[in-house]
């Protein structure tokens, strides 16, 4: 099963390249851009969220941190890598030092915590970078889709084998133990809170680089618009459509997601949010495993794993 | 007065109350006894319609109680006081009182129900404006019964009245259960304490693993090498 | 500067009233249902804008529409109950607030969405005859329409709290936030308080936002920042009691106004969120302190 997997994401990975060495239509391009981004700030959400249990609500602060520092850096001269380098060791450091007293907070206090955080930290951005960033006109000149789509492309690939590699060690186990239950966890020996800093700085690291690819794709914004809450909620929303807790929940709750957008009719925009909105509260309540759990059962694989945390238990009882 | 006939509780996947059959005659006391997790607590709370049943039926008087909400199951006069603390810490010893006659038959014979509830227990009436969370143990318990005798009950169920309690205080609370009884109520109670359980009750259930494996009267019981031998430690 | 300090601290309190106000809605819903409604800044936006069309289409006085606003929102509160809550509250207490917290989270995005649909994204402020009168105290502005929001927090919170311990209904209530399975046994109907305390804290935001669009303004994006004020306050003060949320809400409302004195007006919020981050650190566990209406 595991080797089908593993071939069908080679095959998948051979067809993106091969999309982005010859298909020149720049409307595709910058749907799949925009959804390698997100699925990469998704997948960095699930290793929070759906790996260790800590709904965050102020993942945007990590995102915008990773593009405020790649693009500072980037256009004030370093080489693009460094910058996205420096970018992805400063936030880590970072969430570090916030996550310690942040993850004190336990379930909704945790939430309501990281939410304050991260619109703070909006506000103070939109404060000290007041001014527009626009890619200078050399760069400009120059500008194609290429780089920014196997940036990203990178990216997204990182941030799966992160995810693959936590699903199989004994850091990811742990976080999932978390999950599950924080007393039984630490009953077993499980070192809740290092386990919880882990997957907050990891998370944190892979969001840098969904940050980096959309300040490298951006030709110009405001800097405070990398840090607005709507990335978060686009993150949860996604992860959730698709199924929290797994590996594919991100990357096909990102492509219907996008996709959805793109199809539906452009000119009610806010008929996008209703049918999202909706449909997110349709999968909290009703289906958990989100679409991933929806496909699994469609191709028969019974045994795709979804979250327990968020399924409605009977109240627990004595007996 | 009550009957429960192959009541199987589950909580998700986990069975743990399998074909449970029992009944309680009109001014009568019945006691169902049992080690910790034999699902006594359990099957008492699915009576109440506080979790579902998954099979089996819980009749009152002729009428089934599965599918009943728990407030209108309060209402047709069947009481239960929880495990432990059954009043509310946060309001006062009338409060207590007053929402424990808070369905529309309660409601009606209030004043009376209190004035018989303050006769039972002189302590409460003393206590009255004192907040829940300052009274002692025993007083606690009186309370909890007080609060329950508020709902003008026809059936009382009592899960565990002597937990925590000192021997003498536990004494004083099966007195009560019987002086209750003697005015009309009938009483269903889960207790561990089982030597003074099958001294009080006129009729008693063993429940081990989730299914009834003894019963008859409290000294039919008593005089039984098996219960002897696994609750009775002579 | 002792008179820009005095004048900011009369903003602050009269700010700060409505703050308390839409924190009372809030902590009676977290408080009862154990359902955190981040949607909550949204009700309190359609609770702005029925205010505003109330007066436009029709004139009604923002004060002659308060009732109105009430049992409208009321009876939305309702819906909402009976559409999504309800489903929400069958879990137990953990999973509940997490769902309650995604699912309110959902409906925030639906409703934001619809109001930019339906309303427009433009800022609406109600401007009656009266909208600019104010009395002077030593020289500092007391805007009559800001006035109002305080007075209305401080009515909410006193009939609040005389309902909680002077009526049966009231008494019901804070036996069920303290435990709702107990409640039930005592013959309580659980699913009817949730519904009407749920209701209650809807129109309690209506209300709020009614005086928003009166002594400030209201626009389809508030939600969220209400939502937060909310949550604040009510970490703040606890649950304990709603004179205490109010009172919370005015120092919230103080320390926000000084600190856009002596730190910088673009500040003022990041200060409320770093006040927060830092009591919350002193309660790990939030608002479980004590029960409601104790």
């Amino acid at each position: 099963m595991r080797e089908r997997a593993a071939w069908m994401g080679l095959l998948l990975l051979g067809a993106m390249v091969a999309v982005g060495l010859s298909v020149g239509n720049q409307h595709f391009l910058t749907l799949t851009i925009q959804t390698m981004i997100l699925a990469t700030l998704a997948t960095s959400w699930n290793i929070l969220g759906g790996f260790a249990g800590q709904i965050s609500l102020g993942h945007s602060a990590f995102f915008g941190l990773g593009a405020l520092i790649t693009r500072e850096l980037w256009l004030g001269g370093q080489a693009f890598p460094l910058a996205v380098m420096t970018a992805v060791i400063v936030t880590a450091l970072a969430a570090f030092v916030v996550g310690i007293p942040m993850l004190r907070f336990r379930d909704i206090y945790f939430a309501i915590g990281t939410l304050a955080l991260g619109v703070a930290v909006y506000i103070t951005a939109g404060n000290l970078w007041p001014g527009i960033s626009s890619l200078p006109a050399e760069v400009l000149r120059s500008y194609d889709f290429t780089g920014p789509y196997f940036f990203a492309l990178g990216a997204l690939v990182a941030a799966v084998c992160v995810s693959v590699w936590l699903e199989r060690s004994r850091l990811g186990l742990g976080m999932m133990t978390v999950r599950e239950d924080e007393e039984a966890a630490k009953a077993t020996g499980v070192d809740v809170f290092s386990h919880k800093l882990a997957a907050f700085v990891i998370s944190a690291a892979v969001a840098t680089l969904a940050g980096s690819a959309f300040a490298y794709f951006s030709v110009s914004y405001y800097p405070n618009f990398a840090f607005s809450v709507i990335w978060t909620f686009e993150a949860v929303l996604v992860v959730f459509i698709g199924g929290i807790g797994t590996l594919a929940g991100p990357l096909l709750g990102s492509i219907f997601f996008i996709l959805g957008r793109d199809l539906m009719p452009t000119d009610v925009d806010e008929f996008q949010v209703v049918f999202f909105g909706l449909l997110f509260i349709v999968v909290v309540l009703l289906f958990p495993g989100g679409l991933s759990q929806a496909a699994g059962r469609l191709l028969g694989r019974a045994g795709e794993r979804s979250t327990a945390t968020d399924r409605p238990t009977a109240a627990r009882g004595r007996s | 007065m009550l009957e429960v006939e192959g009541l199987e509780v589950a909580y998700g996947d986990l069975q743990v109350v399998w074909g449970v059959s029992f009944r309680v005659d009109r001014d009568s006391i019945v006691a169902i006894l049992g080690p910790n997790g034999a699902g006594k607590t359990t099957t008492l709370l699915a009576v109440m319609g506080l979790l579902p049943a998954k099979a089996g039926s819980v009749r009152f008087e002729g009428e089934e109680l599965i599918g009943l909400p728990t407030h209108q199951i309060v209402d047709r006069g069947v009481v239960m006081i929880p495990e432990e603390r059954a009043a509310f810490q946060s309001l006062t010893v009338a409060e207590n009182l007053e929402v424990g006659a808070y369905t529309p038959r309660a409601r009606a014979e209030y004043e009376e129900t209190l004035a018989e509830v303050y006769e039972i227990f002189p302590r409460l009436a003393e206590r009255r404006k004192q907040s829940a969370a300052t009274l002692s143990g025993g007083e606690r318990q009186m309370l909890a019964i007080g609060k329950a005798l508020m709902a003008r009950p026809r059936l009382l169920i009592l899960d565990e009245p002597s937990l925590g309690l000192a021997p003498i205080v536990v004494e004083d609370i099966f007195g009560v259960i019987r002086r209750i009884r003697d005015r009309g109520v009938s009483v269903l109670m889960v207790e561990q304490h089982v030597e003074m359980a099958l001294e009080v009750a006129d009729h008693a259930y063993i429940l081990e693993m989730g299914a009834i494996v003894a019963q008859g009267t409290g000294m039919e019981l008593e005089a039984d090498p098996r219960v002897q031998e696994a609750y009775l430690s002579l | 500067m002792s008179q820009l300090i005095a004048q900011s601290i009369v903003s602050g309190v009269l700010l700060g009233g409505v703050y308390g106000l839409v924190a009372l809605g809030l902590a009676l819903s977290f408080g009862v249902l154990r359902v955190l409604n981040v949607a909550h800044g949204e009700l309190l936006m359609l609770g702005g804008y029925l205010a505003f069309f109330a007066f436009r289409e029709w004139g009604l006085d923002p004060f002659v529409s308060l009732p109105l606003v009430f049992v409208v929102m009321f009876g939305f509160g309702v819906l909402l109950y009976l559409c999504l809550f309800r489903f929400v509250t069958r879990t137990e207490t953990h999973t509940r607030i997490k769902n309650s917290l995604l699912v309110s989270f959902g409906l925030a995005l639906v409703l934001q969405a619809l109001a930019v649909r339906f309303f427009t994204a433009d800022e609406r402020t109600i401007s009656t005859a009266y909208s600019s009168e104010a009395f002077t105290i030593w020289s500092i502005r007391v805007p009559m329409v800001r006035l109002a929001g305080l007075v209305v927090a401080i009515v909410a919170a006193f009939v609040l709290e005389w309902v909680l311990h002077r009526t049966r209904f009231g008494k019901a209530l804070r036996a069920t936030s303290e435990d709702w399975t107990r409640a039930a046994l005592t013959g309580i109907d659980v699913r009817r308080i949730y519904q009407i305390a749920f209701a209650v804290s809807a129109a309690l935001a209506a209300i709020a936002g009614s005086m928003v669009s009166l002594g400030y303004s209201v626009s389809p994006s508030i939600g969220l920042g209400w939502t937060l004020k909310a949550l604040i306050v009510v970490v703040l003060a606890g649950l304990g009691s709603m004179r205490g949320i109010v009172v919370a809400g005015v120092a919230l409302g103080l320390v926000e106004s000084l600190s856009s004195v002596w730190i910088g007006g673009q500040y003022r919020e990041v200060t409320a969120l770093v006040l927060f981050l830092i009591v919350l650190s002193f309660r790990p566990l939030g608002f479980f302190g004590r029960a409601a209406g104790a």
